[in-house]
C-alpha cells in the first residue's frame, strides 16, 4: 500500500516537473535564473561567524568582513569563521561600533596573500520600498559546511528609525525587510538584485513569536557603515555623534512635521549660533520633517564629523533668516576606558538575537573577554578606546609612509621660517606676516620659541613651557592660536611621531571642507573632501590633521588649545616643490570660529 | 495533486510580480498615500495604542477594524504627508469587525485626499488562491508622521471560513477571509489592507487572532466585498456588508444579533454602582463576604477597566462579558484604584445557592 502511494507520488512529481517546465512564462524563467545567478555570485563572500553564532560578509580581497557588534561582543578577539568553501578560517577583531551594532573583522587566508571572494558595496540610498532583497547567513547554525541559507523578500521600508536597546544598537536610517531573518542571521548580508551589498541584517521587531521572524527585519544600511569604515579599519571602538542640541517636533494640528531646537548645551552647534526655537530645515543634506528623521541622520556619522546644517530663525520684525553652517558633532557616550586586564572593552550584553543551540551541543561561545591565542594573536593589541590597536598602527604607518613621498623633513630640526603677504583681520588690511621657530630659542635655552611678526607687531610663545596660560597659546588674538599651530606643523613634519608626547593615532576618515571664495553662499557638498585623519596631542594641545587620500598631501589641520573653544583652522593650498623636492603650500588660510583670520600668500619657506 | 497546486501557485506568484506593467516601487508609491496611521486608546496589556486605516473618500472617511483604539475621545490620525488630524468614530459593525472614522474638524475642510472607491472595488470578483498580494500596515508603529507604512509581499493561500479567537473569545467575524502567507498578524497591522499586484484593494487586515483549532496566529484579511446574513434577535435575517456601511456612513445602524450564551456565566460576588445610564462605569459598590471578589482583594470604589485585556466601558458591557465565562475559569482584571492601575487575578465560581440580592439589575454577578 505504502509503496503504491510512493509510486503514485513520484509519478505525479515527474509529471509536474514536465508541465512546470513547459508552462513557465519566459519572463519568470529569466527572473528565476537571474536570481540564481545573483545567489551564486555572492554566496562565496558570505561568512559563518562560528565564534558568536552569527553571520558576516567579506568586503575586500584581503579578508575584511562585516558582522554585528552583538555577534562578537563578549568573545575573544580571535575568531573562527567559515566560508562556503567549507574551510574554517582564523579571524581577528578589527573595529567596533557598539551604538550602530557593527563590527569589522579580518579573515586570515590559508595561503599568504591569497585573495578572498568579496561583495561589492551598493549605494544604499538608492534602495526603494518594493525592491526585492536577498538575505544570506547561517540562521539556527543550520549549515555545518558553512554554505549559507538564502531567504528572499521585499524591502518594506527605508530610512527607518529603531530605538536603542539599553543604550546600544540604535538602528538609524535602516532598511526594513520582510525577508526572513532569524537567530544566526545577525551580521549577515542583505543584497539587492544586482548582487551588491545594501546592508547588514541585525534586528527584527518581535512580539508574540519570541525571536523568530515575524516579517519585520532590519538591516543597517551600508552607506552608514561606509561613514564609519575609516574608523573601523583603524581599529577604533567608535563613538556615535550628538549635535549638542535637543530637538522636538511641533504638535500643531494639520501642520507638517516641523523640527525645532528645544534645548542646547555648550557645543560647536551653540558656537555656530544655533539657538533655542530655531527650526532645522536640512541636516547633512536631508530635509528635517520629524524627530525620527533627525535621529536617522545623526546616527549615520561618527563623533567629530563636520556636517552642514541649515536653520531658519523667526526675527522680531516678522521676517525670518535662513543660514547654512558647518557643525562639528559631539560624541554620544563616554567610551569605557581603563580596562585593567588590557582586554578590549567589550561588555557582555544580552544579544538581541541569541543563538539557540540544538540539544546536547556545546555552545561555541567563550565565557567572556579573553586574550587571543593562535595566529590571530599576532594581529591584536589591546588599548583602551580601541577594539584592536594593532590595526591603528598599521593604518598610521601606511598614512605616514605615503605622506613622506611628498618630502622628507626629518633632517630639518633647526630654525623654521615662513614669510608671507596677505590680508589679516576683520578689515582685511594688507600686511607682511612672518612666522618663525627658533630652536632652543627660549629663555631657558632648552625650549623652542615661536615668533610671529604681523605687520610690525610682534608676538611670541614658548609652546612647551610648563607655565603657559591658555590666552597666550591663542596668540595672536583672533587667530585661535596661529603661533602654536605653526609649531605643531614643524613637530609633525620634522619629528613625526617622536614630536608628540601624547596621542599619535590614525583617526579614521572625516570630511574636510576646502575654503570657499564665496563665504556668503557656501556649497559644502562641492567643498568636501573625505580626508584621512591623524590625531596628535602635545602639551595639552590637540591637533587633527587632514590628508587628501588621493595624493597624501596635508590639506589642513585644526589646533585646539582649549576644549571649550573653537580650534585654529589652517588650510593649505597651491602646493609647490622647494629646491630639495619637498612639497610646500603656497597659500595658507587661517580661520577661527566663523571668521577668516588671515589669507596669506607664501613668499618663501626657510627650513633649517 | 498538492504538488501540482503548489507548483502552479509558485509560478503564478513569480510571473505576476515580473510580468506586471508597473514596478512594485510604483505600486507601493500609488498605495501609500491612501494609508493612515491611527492613534487611540490602549498601550498596555498587549493592546497597542496604534493601528492602521485606509482612506475611502476624498473628504476624509477612513475604514479600519472595530477595536479598542476607538475607546477614546482623543482619536488621532497621521496622513501620508505627515499631517496630524483628530478623528471620530462615525459607524461600526461588530459582525464585520470594521469601523468607519471621519478625520478633521468641522472647521478644517478636507476634500482632496487620495482614496480607494470601496464600492467600485467591491464589484471585482473575489481574488483566487495563488493571487500575489502586497500587505500595507503600520505594524509595530514603525512609521509615524510622514513616514510611509510597511509593505510586505505574499500570496493568497486560501479563501476560507474564519475560526478565530481573541483570548477566550470567538472572533466577532465569522465569514470567509483571505488567508495569506505574509505575516500580517502583528501589533498595529489590523486595519491595514491587502492589495493585488497592481495595488487594487482586496481586503482589510483583521485583528490579531488565533486559530481556534490549532492555536496558531492566523494571517488573514476580510475581503472588501464581504457580505454576511445575520440572524437577528427577532428571528428575521439581514444582509450586511462593508460597502453598505461605507455608503450609509453616519446613518449606518449595526445589527443586533440573536444572543448566544457561550459560557453560562460565573459568580464573582460584586455589586456594582446603580446602573442609571447607558454607560455607567463599572465601579464596585460592595463586595460579597466570602466571594471570589473578596478573596482576590477587590474593594469598593475600584473601577474595572479591562477583563482579560478586553476594555469594559459600562456595567452593561461587563455583565454581558461575564456571561461568557464558566465557573473555575481564572480571569485577569485590570482595575483602577485611586489613580493607579493594577492587575488582579480572580477565579470565577458557581453562584452560591441562595444568591444575595438576586435578580436586581443594578447588582452584579
Amino acid at each position: 500500500m505504502r509503496t503504491r502511494i510512493f509510486w503514485a507520488m513520484l509519478a505525479a512529481l515527474l509529471n509536474i516537473n514536465l508541465c512546470f517546465a513547459a508552462d513557465l512564462d519566459p519572463k519568470l524563467k529569466q527572473f528565476e535564473s537571474s536570481r540564481m545567478d545573483v545567489i551564486k555570485k555572492v554566496a562565496p563572500a558570505v561568512v559563518a561567524v562560528v565564534t558568536g553564532g552569527g553571520s558576516g560578509v567579506l568586503i575586500s580581497a584581503d579578508g575584511f568582513a562585516l558582522t554585528n557588534f552583538h555577534v562578537v561582543a563578549g568573545q575573544s578577539p580571535a575568531l573562527k569563521c567559515g566560508l562556503q568553501d567549507g574551510i574554517l578560517y582564523d579571524a581577528v577583531l578589527v573595529g567596533l561600533d557598539k551604538v550602530g551594532d557593527v563590527a569589522l573583522i579580518k579573515l586570515l587566508p590559508k595561503e599568504p596573500n591569497k585573495p578572498f571572494p568579496f561583495a561589492k558595496l551598493a549605494n544604499s540610498d538608492k534602495v526603494q520600498v518594493g525592491d526585492f532583497s536577498i538575505a544570506m547567513g547561517n540562521p539556527f547554525m543550520l549549515a555545518t559546511d558553512f554554505s549559507p541559507t538564502v531567504t528572499f523578500g521585499l524591502v518594506s521600508g527605508t530610512h527607518r528609525y529603531q530605538y536603542p536597546e539599553k543604550g546600544m544598537f540604535e538602528y538609524t536610517d535602516c532598511i526594513q525587510i520582510d525577508t526572513s531573518i532569524n537567530p544566526g542571521n545577525s551580521g549577515g548580508p542583505l543584497f539587492n538584485m544586482n548582487a551588491e551589498l545594501i546592508g547588514i541584517n541585525g534586528r527584527g521587531s518581535f512580539d508574540k513569536r519570541s525571536r523568530i521572524n515575524s516579517g519585520v527585519g532590519y538591516a543597517i544600511s551600508i552607506n552608514q557603515i561606509k561613514n564609519f569604515m575609516g574608523h573601523l579599519r583603524a581599529g577604533h571602538f567608535v563613538d556615535h555623534a550628538s549635535l549638542g542640541a535637543v530637538v522636538a517636533s511641533g504638535f500643531e494640528e494639520s501642520a507638517l512635521g516641523k523640527v525645532s531646537v528645544s534645548g542646547m548645551i555648550d557645543s560647536d552647534a551653540s558656537r555656530r549660533g544655533i539657538k533655542i526655537d530655531d527650526q532645522l530645515l536640512y541636516f547633512a543634506g536631508r530635509p528635517m520633517t520629524s524627530v525620527n528623521q533627525f535621529k536617522n541622520v545623526l546616527g549615520l556619522y561618527p563623533k567629530g564629523w563636520r556636517l552642514p546644517l541649515t536653520y531658519k530663525r523667526e526675527l522680531e520684525n516678522g521676517s525670518s533668516e535662513r543660514k547654512e553652517v558647518l557643525v562639528r558633532l559631539m560624541g554620544s557616550e563616554k567610551m569605557e576606558i581603563g580596562n585593567p586586564n588590557g582586554a578590549p572593552p567589550m561588555p557582555v550584553e544580552p544579544k538581541p538575537m541569541p543563538m539557540p543551540l540544538p540539544k546536547g551541543q556545546i555552545p561555541p561561545k567563550a565565557p567572556g573577554p579573553k586574550l587571543p591565542t593562535g595566529p590571530a594573536a599576532k594581529l591584536f593589541e589591546a588599548k583602551p578606546g580601541y577594539a584592536n590597536y594593532y590595526f591603528n598602527k598599521l593604518e598610521k604607518e601606511r598614512l605616514l609612509n605615503n605622506f613622506k613621498k611628498n618630502g622628507d623633513f626629518s633632517s630639518l630640526l633647526g630654525n623654521w621660517q615662513v614669510q608671507t603677504t596677505g590680508k589679516i583681520g576683520d578689515k582685511g588690511r594688507q600686511a607682511v606676516v612672518v612666522l618663525r621657530i627658533l630652536a632652543k630659542g627660549a629663555k631657558d635655552a632648552k625650549n623652542d620659541l615661536v615668533q610671529g611678526i604681523f605687520d610690525g607687531i610682534d608676538f611670541s610663545v614658548e609652546p612647551l613651557a610648563v607655565e603657559q596660560t591658555g590666552k597666550v597659546l591663542k596668540d595672536p588674538p583672533g587667530s585661535g592660536g596661529l603661533l602654536v599651530a605653526f609649531f605643531q606643523l614643524r613637530q609633525l613634519l620634522a619629528y613625526g611621531e617622536k614630536g608628540f608626547v601624547g596621542d599619535f593615532s590614525h583617526g579614521g576618515m572625516e570630511p574636510y571642507y576646502t575654503p570657499s571664495e564665496n563665504t556668503l553662499k557656501p556649497n559644502f557638498a562641492a567643498q568636501r573632501i573625505d580626508a584621512e585623519v591623524l590625531r596628535t596631542n602635545l602639551a595639552g594641545v590637540n591637533t587633527k590633521w587632514y590628508f587628501n587620500p588621493a595624493d597624501s598631501k596635508l590639506l589642513g589641520y585644526e589646533v585646539s588649545t582649549d576644549r571649550e573653544d573653537d580650534p585654529c583652522e589652517i588650510h593649505f593650498s597651491d602646493y609647490k616643490k622647494d629646491s630639495s623636492g619637498r612639497e610646500l603650500p603656497g597659500k595658507i588660510l587661517i580661520k577661527y570660529g566663523d571668521k577668516e583670520y588671515a589669507s596669506l600668500k607664501v613668499d618663501g619657506w626657510k627650513l633649517e | 495533486m498538492t504538488f501540482l497546486l503548489q507548483a502552479s501557485l509558485f509560478a503564478a506568484l513569480a510571473v505576476s510580480y515580473q510580468a506586471g506593467e508597473m514596478s512594485l516601487n510604483d505600486v507601493v508609491q500609488k498605495v501609500n498615500p491612501k494609508m493612515v496611521k491611527i492613534y487611540g486608546s490602549g498601550g498596555f496589556k498587549g493592546l497597542p495604542a496604534y493601528g492602521t486605516g485606509v482612506l475611502v473618500s476624498a473628504n476624509g472617511y477612513v475604514l479600519t477594524v472595530a477595536n479598542h483604539l476607538m475607546e477614546t475621545t482623543d482619536l488621532r490620525v497621521h496622513l501620508y504627508d505627515g499631517t496630524r488630524l483628530p478623528a471620530k468614530l462615525v459607524a461600526m459593525e461588530p459582525e464585520l469587525d470594521i469601523a468607519l472614522l471621519k478625520i478633521g474638524t468641522d472647521k478644517s475642510k478636507i476634500d482632496d485626499l487620495p482614496f480607494y472607491d470601496i464600492v467600485a472595488a467591491a464589484k471585482a470578483p473575489l481574488a483566487t488562491p495563488g493571487t500575489s498580494i502586497l500587505a500595507f500596515s503600520n505594524q509595530f508603529q514603525i512609521a509615524s508622521r510622514d513616514e510611509p507604512v510597511s509593505v510586505m509581499k505574499g500570496t493568497i493561500a486560501a479563501y476560507a471560513k474564519l475560526f478565530g479567537r481573541i483570548g477566550i473569545f470567538e472572533a466577532p467575524y465569522s465569514g470567509n477571509v483571505y488567508v495569506v502567507d505574509a505575516i500580517t498578524n502583528n501589533p498595529g497591522a489590523a486595519g491595514g489592507i491587502i492589495t493585488n499586484r497592481m495595488g487594487n484593494i482586496i481586503g482589510i487586515i483583521g485583528k490579531e487572532l488565533r486559530n481556534e483549532q490549532t492555536n496558531t496566529w492566523i494571517n488573514y484579511a476580510v475581503p472588501i466585498n464581504a457580505e454576511l446574513e445575520i440572524k437577528l434577535a427577532d428571528g428575521s435575517a439581514k444582509k450586511i456588508s462593508i460597502t453598505n456601511l461605507i455608503e450609509k456612513k453616519e446613518a449606518y445602524k449595526p445589527v443586533t444579533k440573536a444572543s448566544k450564551s457561550t459560557g453560562g456565566g460565573g459568580y464573582l460576588g460584586i455589586v456594582y454602582v446603580p446602573n442609571v445610564v447607558d454607560r455607567t462605569p463599572p465601579y464596585i459598590e460592595y463586595v460579597e463576604p466570602g466571594s471570589p471578589a473578596q478573596k482576590a482583594g477587590l474593594l469598593p470604589d475600584d473601577l474595572i477597566v479591562y477583563v482579560d485585556g478586553v476594555p469594559v466601558v459600562s456595567v452593561n458591557s461587563l455583565l454581558e462579558l461575564m456571561q461568557r465565562y464558566r465557573p473555575q475559569e481564572r480571569i485577569q482584571l485590570e482595575i483602577r484604584r485611586g489613580d493607579k492601575l493594577q492587575t488582579i487575578s480572580i477565579q470565577v465560581e458557581s453562584p452560591p445557592k441562595a444568591l444575595p440580592n438576586k435578580g436586581a439589575e443594578t447588582k452584579g454577578n
